[in-house]
């Protein structure tokens, strides 16, 4: 049985790669000059923000996960949902806890 | 060629691919909570000692975290174009990509390695030679030691992927990669892809701290 390996919501094509490949590196040079920008606490906002951007492009486009939802989505996002779970459940205690940071 | 026939558990090669996919999203999933447990214990870090951290993180060799983060994006795209050989069965560009994917790693463990060079004659080494520089508290050791779990970890997972590469071509020799089969070419190219997305997380947590 012959299959398609493009996803039904989409015919990718290598244009639409790099572009996606472009914006990419067009990212990251924005993520390194904010570093120099001296954003103080917010430059972790900024640079983890434009990480989780590219992350999104590649989990979309270069891991085709483009189309309907369905059990690829679901298997995708559950170690996205468990990760809420573990970084939720353990600021509970570095939030609250006393004496925290050592110095 | 080898018959194109599903294996004996499943009913069409299209339900064989898509529990391929799965299998290999559910092992993304175990390494995206790996990973993440990591990259958590940073924040926490990075958090309690901001400037300790900062001045730490002032030694990392900038240009080689730059160059690498392009090489994987570029080798992600080159996967992916690969992928598409493989669906249009243009052999030829598919071994080409291949290839080109396998360089693009191969450069990046060899820039690691010089940067775990430079980083070791710098004297930033914990447990081996580690110095504190002016400016320095106890814990900017601690950025060392996670840049020294997580970028091992990191070049282990990406030499596999090499491995998987490679092996692919060997597939594509024997001609077991067709249009109407090639599932596992994109599961290894699901791998590759998440890879490189732990190393865009790496490079803003090690090389654009502090500067």
């Amino acid at each position: 049985m012959k299959y398609s390996g493009k996803n039904a919501g989409g015919q990718s094509s290598a244009f639409v790669f790099i572009i996606a490949w472009l914006v990419l590196l067009l990212l990251t040079g924005i993520s390194l000059l904010s570093s120099y920008l001296h954003l103080g606490t917010f430059a972790p906002v900024v640079e983890f923000g434009i990480a989780a951007t590219q992350a999104a492009i590649i989990f979309v486009l270069f891991m085709r996960l483009k189309g309907p939802p369905s059990l690829n989505w679901l298997f995708a996002g559950a170690g996205f949902f468990w990760l809420l779970l573990l970084y939720g459940i353990s600021m509970t205690d570095y939030a609250t806890r006393r004496g925290w940071p050592l110095h | 060629m080898r018959s194109l026939r599903p294996e004996m558990q499943y009913a069409t090669l299209a339900q064989q691919r898509e529990t391929a996919q799965l299998g290999m999203l559910g092992f993304i999933a175990t390494e995206t909570l790996f990973f993440g447990a990591l990259i958590f214990t940073y924040f926490i870090y990075r958090n309690a000692y901001p400037h300790e951290f900062a001045a730490a993180a002032k030694d990392a060799v900038l240009w080689c975290g730059s160059v690498n983060i392009g090489l994987l994006l570029t080798s992600s795209l080159t996967m992916v174009l690969a992928i598409d050989a493989a669906a249009e069965g243009r052999r030829r560009a598919l071994v080409f990509w291949l290839f080109a994917t396998v360089f693009l790693g191969i450069v990046f463990i060899c820039i690691k390695g010089f940067e775990w060079y430079l980083d070791y004659r710098d004297q930033v080494v914990p447990a081996v030679n580690f110095v504190f520089k002016p400016g320095e508290g106890p814990a900017s050791e601690l950025f060392w030691v996670f840049y020294f779990i997580a970028t091992p970890l990191h070049a282990l997972h990406l030499t596999i992927g090499i491995a998987l590469v490679l092996y692919m071509l060997t597939r594509v020799r024997r001609g077991e990669l067709t249009p109407a089969y090639y599932a596992p070419l994109e599961v290894v190219g699901l791998y590759w892809s998440f890879v490189d997305t732990v190393w865009v997380f790496l490079y803003p947590a090690i090389y654009l701290v502090g500067r």
